[in-house]
């Protein structure tokens, strides 16, 4: 690994406050052919109640860069502070707390628990959090409700919703314990396009509220709801 | 409890391969279980038809003793010997017994049956009366049970020993065979007709009956220090020494047939070990969906230990009735006797069997729950 050379500017002019800093943050992957340098000294600070689109072609790192971000990974060199924590100190432990206290997932291909009910997918983190059962709980109802649902689906298993009313529930379980971050992963990936604009509405209602959005994007349509746009080209902001 | 929940719906949705495991789990307590429960009980019954209770301390000659040249085995204890036996042991009460065997006619019947002669006041120490007295004159005697069944001895009946003629006075409960005497196959008459018949003086063998059985040690020390101080001249064991020796080849015996069982639940583990492994697999996705959203690693572990866990309670509840079924028709087929089954030391085998199949199941389930628990996230949520 060659010596960390680093950019002074890049700590200084990030502002402090920020709720996601990132200071020459690198992602290198060690693969049998080589290292792969995912993300090349990437400086980035998101303030609190930003919707930020990250936008860039395929490979481009953007991937890794909502991976470091939602403290599913830590950069292998360089620092992310998010809530102003220094993610490359955290234990794993740790990691997952802050993601299940912190920070909302919302994927392209909605990612909900198969064997749970549709109320029990978005109690799911609420009971990780509080350690004891919240069985049907209000809140969970309440989100439920909020995004559309109806009270005879909450009994249901995902596969028998649509695609749209899944990325709901996704939604729904992002936001239930409360985090500061939402990460949303295409989101509107696997919709159609009317569905996509009601999911994104429903998202910018989110952000009015004060969440601050992170969302990686291919489609320039969905970026222009965000408040700004990061576009990364071969690990680098561009 | 949103884990076990978890872990319980995935067992439902694969219901054909958890039934299986379970069923190999099921064999498995009952191979063990049932094999315990077979020794136990094969334990119990042999040490039921053995009439002695480790009361007793057995003296006897040293074959070829001291002052006998080495020429003889007809090594006996002499009238001394017994007195300083007698001296030695007190209050405890020293029997002096002869101990042969001639033939026998009862009626028609001609047979060879084992004899015994003891001082008529000491028989009841030795044995139990069910039917009769104790002889009171010299040409009496008393017919164990087994002779008296066979040969309808009763009360009265006349027997030719040798060339003597003696009365049947009493018949014996039957005793079951013993370390000291085996009186069942046998006559017992007084010391004083067997020493006329068979112009014997010394005796075979001297039996100690120990009050206190914890003074076992203190009586064989004492007749060690007295009879053998210069020489080997007797030879002591105590019966309680003898019963603990076949009860631990037993109790080994019975160990090793459960080792066997042992292995159908060593496949049963590899099974469940091969279930388990296949719900991580087909489970890496929703394990990265879990992980991502703020499960911790050691929740993922329970989450799989849980799903063992169920699985081995299942089968090792169904094992055990089962096993209890099992051992009743082993037990009763090969000893002839379910009640040995009911005895506590029998059936502890059946919580034993579980326990064991409980046990094998977490430990095959460990590696599986705790693969799961160190998956990547990142790599799990992006396999398809």
């Amino acid at each position: 690994m060659e010596e960390e050379v680093k950019n002074p500017d890049c700590a200084e002019k990030l502002p402090k406050d920020a709720v996601i800093r990132l200071e020459e943050a690198t992602k290198v992957y060690s693969l049998p052919f080589g290292d792969v340098v995912a993300l090349d000294r990437v400086c980035i600070a998101v303030m609190p109640g930003e919707f930020i689109a990250i936008m860039g072609p395929s490979g481009s790192g953007k991937s890794t860069l909502l991976n470091l971000i939602g403290s599913l990974d830590v950069p292998t060199s360089g620092d992310l502070y998010i809530d102003g924590r220094d993610t490359r100190a955290l234990s794993d432990d740790e990691l997952t707390e802050l993601r299940r206290d912190r920070i909302g997932f919302i994927f392209q291909q909605f990612n909900l628990i198969p064997l749970l009910t549709v109320l029990e997918n978005v109690e799911y983190p609420m009971i990780l959090k509080s350690r004891q059962a919240v069985k049907g709980n209000s809140r969970a109802r309440d989100l439920l409700l909020k995004v559309g649902l109806t009270e005879q689906m909450l009994a249901h298993k995902p596969r028998e919703l649509s695609g749209g009313q899944q990325q709901r529930v996704a939604i729904a379980r992002a936001l239930i314990n409360d985090p500061a971050i939402l990460l949303c992963d295409e989101p509107t990936g696997n919709l159609d396009q009317a569905t996509g604009r009601l999911i994104m509405d429903m998202l910018s209602e989110v952000n009015r509220r004060g969440k601050t959005i992170i969302m990686v994007t291919h489609d320039a349509d969905i970026a222009a709801y965000a408040s700004r746009t990061i576009t990364i080209v071969d690990g680098k902001v561009a | 409890m949103i884990f076990f929940e978890i872990s319980k719906r995935n067992i439902r949705l694969n219901w054909l391969r958890s039934l299986l495991a379970v069923a190999g789990i099921v064999i498995g307590v009952i191979a063990i279980s049932s094999m315990g429960i077979l020794g136990s009980s094969l334990t119990l019954s042999v040490t039921d038809s053995l009439s002695t209770v480790g009361d007793s301390v057995i003296v006897i000659p040293v074959v070829g003793s001291p002052g006998q040249n080495m020429v003889t085995t007809e090594a006996r204890i002499t009238d001394r010997q017994l007195q300083q036996i007698i001296r030695v042991v007190a209050p405890n009460d020293a029997v002096p017994i002869y101990a042969g065997a001639d033939r026998i006619e009862i009626g028609p019947d001609k047979t060879v049956a084992a004899l015994y002669g003891i001082r008529p006041e000491q028989i009841p120490l030795m044995v139990d009366i069910a039917d009769g007295i104790v002889p009171r004159s010299t040409s009496g005697a008393l017919a164990g049970a087994s002779l008296a069944d066979e040969y309808d001895l009763k009360t009265g009946s006349r027997v030719r020993v040798g060339n003597e003629t003696v009365r049947i006075t009493g018949i014996l409960e039957e005793q079951g065979m013993g370390f000291d005497i085996n009186p069942d196959n046998a006559l017992i008459v007084s010391d004083r007709w067997y020493s006329a018949a068979y112009d014997q003086d010394n005796y075979d063998q001297v039996i100690v009956k120990v009050r206190d059985i914890n003074d076992i040690d203190a009586v064989k020390l004492a007749i060690e220090r007295t009879l053998n101080r210069r020489e080997d001249e007797v030879t002591i064991y105590d019966t309680r020494m003898i019963l603990e020796m076949i009860i631990e080849t037993f109790n080994q015996i019975s160990l090793f047939t459960t080792a066997i069982g042992g292995i159908s639940l060593l496949v049963a583990g590899v099974s469940i070990f091969n279930v388990q492994m296949m719900s991580v697999t087909e489970r890496i996705k929703e394990i990265g969906i879990i992980r991502s959203i703020g499960t911790k690693r050691f929740e993922v572990m329970r989450m799989y230990l849980y799903e063992a866990f169920i699985l081995g309670l299942l089968g090792s509840c169904i094992g055990g009735v089962l096993s209890f079924a099992g051992g009743y028709i082993v037990v009763s087929i090969m000893l002839q006797d379910a009640s040995y089954l009911f005895y506590p030391e029998t059936l502890f085998y059946i919580p034993y069997g579980m326990s064991i199949g409980l046990l094998v199941t977490l430990i095959s389930g460990l590696y599986p729950a705790w693969k799961a628990a160190n998956l990547n996230p990142i790599e799990a949520l992006r396999f398809e």
